[in-house]
């Protein structure tokens, strides 16, 4: 298994083994390097073997989806704000109604556990333009933008310098800043990401990778460690 | 999807896993799943997860991880389901998300303290002689260090064509790639892996 400087177009081994030549095709002074490769590559095969995924498998599958498809009570919540939906409100309670629709819509910015998933999306999926809104907002809202969901992290971290959050959202870049601003070693921070199911892990200091103590479910990496699985349900469904 | 047409990984009995079936057409049970019927959704859990799993096996070489991300894969395709420009190859469509979330573990920064001896052992052969059962352990291990210290497109590209068989034009339409490009990964991928076995000799 010798000249790998043979260029591709001529090299018949590499030719070979792309399947665009027989064995019967090669020249005798090839064939038992031919053979080797062979050899090599059966190895290999052997070494990863097929395996039917496991039984339990597709009942976890739907009983996923069937949980993502489930609407917690925020968005219901959600849903009930944003249907359309015929009032009757006298003039001197409008001002009461915008104020309450206010508290709705930030009541899953404050007072939920770490880690938990929020609502309402960021942008206005479902949303009915009303009277002063223009048209093109109310178009954009839901026909060209990717839904994503609000998540508050929280870490306790006393004495860290700085930590961050990242995971298959990022591509594990960790770019995303918690804050600590009254130093009392909690770090929160609230990140956009698209509805799905994520893995996600803390960056302390910009080295070290921890797993989020509070979170729901784990899974296994495969290299003795845990990654943190958030599971997001898109809130147009 | 076509019968492969490599020489060195060719197989009279292959079948084609990602061939869309004769009965129920994919495009028609994602046009159900997508109408409401969510349960039709099992059947391409059926068609596509031994196949699915397979990959994520040979390329996390964990059960466990491998599982989590047929799982992870599947749960976001259902959901992105309705992006799926071509129906018909659904079974392709949800092996490129696979794909991406396997590639993404990989890529994971703890993906570098993986231990070796964290790599599943494999049986040996049913040779009787405990010499030449040691000769070939040491060689596989050789192997395994070797497999690992490919980049994961490389082991990616690789693992599509010799070990699952896929022909070429296949593995594009999964991986995005150009047959030429693909091409040129898994020959870097063989001369790695060569020279790598050539050093550990």
């Amino acid at each position: 298994m010798k000249d790998e400087t043979r260029q591709p177009d001529t090299d018949p081994i590499r030719r070979y083994l792309d399947g665009e030549l027989e064995a019967t095709d090669l020249p005798n002074r090839l064939r038992s390097e031919a053979r080797a490769w062979e050899g090599l590559l059966a190895t290999i095969r052997d070494t990863h073997p097929r395996a039917p995924a496991p039984a339990w498998l597709e009942d976890r599958v739907m009983a996923e989806i069937e949980a993502l498809e489930a609407p917690g009570p925020l968005i219901r919540a959600w849903r009930w704000l944003v249907h359309p939906r015929t009032f009757r409100v006298p003039p001197l309670a409008v001002g009461l109604a915008t104020a309450a629709v206010a508290a709705l819509a930030l009541l899953p910015r404050t007072g939920l556990p770490p880690s938990a998933p929020v609502s309402p999306p960021a942008v206005g999926v479902d949303a009915i333009p009303g009277e002063g809104m223009s048209p093109a907002a109310g178009a954009v809202s839901a026909a060209t933008l990717e839904p994503v969901v609000y998540v508050q992290f929280v870490l306790e971290a006393p004495g860290a310098r700085s930590v961050s959050v990242g995971g298959d959202f990022d591509g594990w870049e960790g770019s995303h800043d918690l804050s600590d601003n009254d130093g009392d070693g909690v770090w929160t921070g609230r990140v956009p990401i698209e509805p799905g199911v994520h893995a996600y892990m803390f960056l302390v200091d910009g080295s070290d990778w921890v797993t989020d103590p509070e979170a729901q479910r784990y899974t296994d990496d495969g290299f003795g460690n845990r990654n943190a699985i958030l599971a997001l349900a898109d809130p147009r469904t | 999807m076509a019968t492969p047409h490599s020489t060195a990984a060719k197989e009279d009995s292959y079948v084609d896993p990602m061939a869309p079936p004769t009965e129920r057409p994919d495009a028609q049970v994602v046009q159900d799943i997508l109408a409401g019927d969510r349960d039709a959704f099992r059947l391409l859990v059926r068609r596509y997860g031994d196949v699915l799993y397979g990959h994520a096996l040979r390329m996390s070489r964990s059960p466990d991880v491998a599982a989590d991300l047929v799982q992870r894969a599947l749960v976001k395709g259902y959901q992105k389901l309705g992006t799926c420009d071509d129906p018909a190859r659904v079974g392709a469509w949800l092996f490129r998300i696979l794909a991406n979330l396997s590639l993404d573990h990989i890529r994971s920064p703890r993906r570098k303290d993986v231990s070796l001896q964290q790599i599943p052992e494999i049986p040996s052969d049913r040779s009787p002689d405990p010499s030449a059962d040691a000769a070939r352990a040491e060689f596989r291990e050789r192997l395994e260090q070797a497999m690992q210290r490919l980049s994961p497109e490389q082991r990616e590209a690789f693992l599509l064509k010799h070990v699952d068989g896929l022909p070429y034009d296949e593995i594009s339409i999964l991986m995005g790639l150009s047959v030429p490009a693909l091409k040129m990964r898994v020959h870097r991928a063989r001369v790695t892996l060569r020279d790598l076995l050539e050093v550990y000799a």
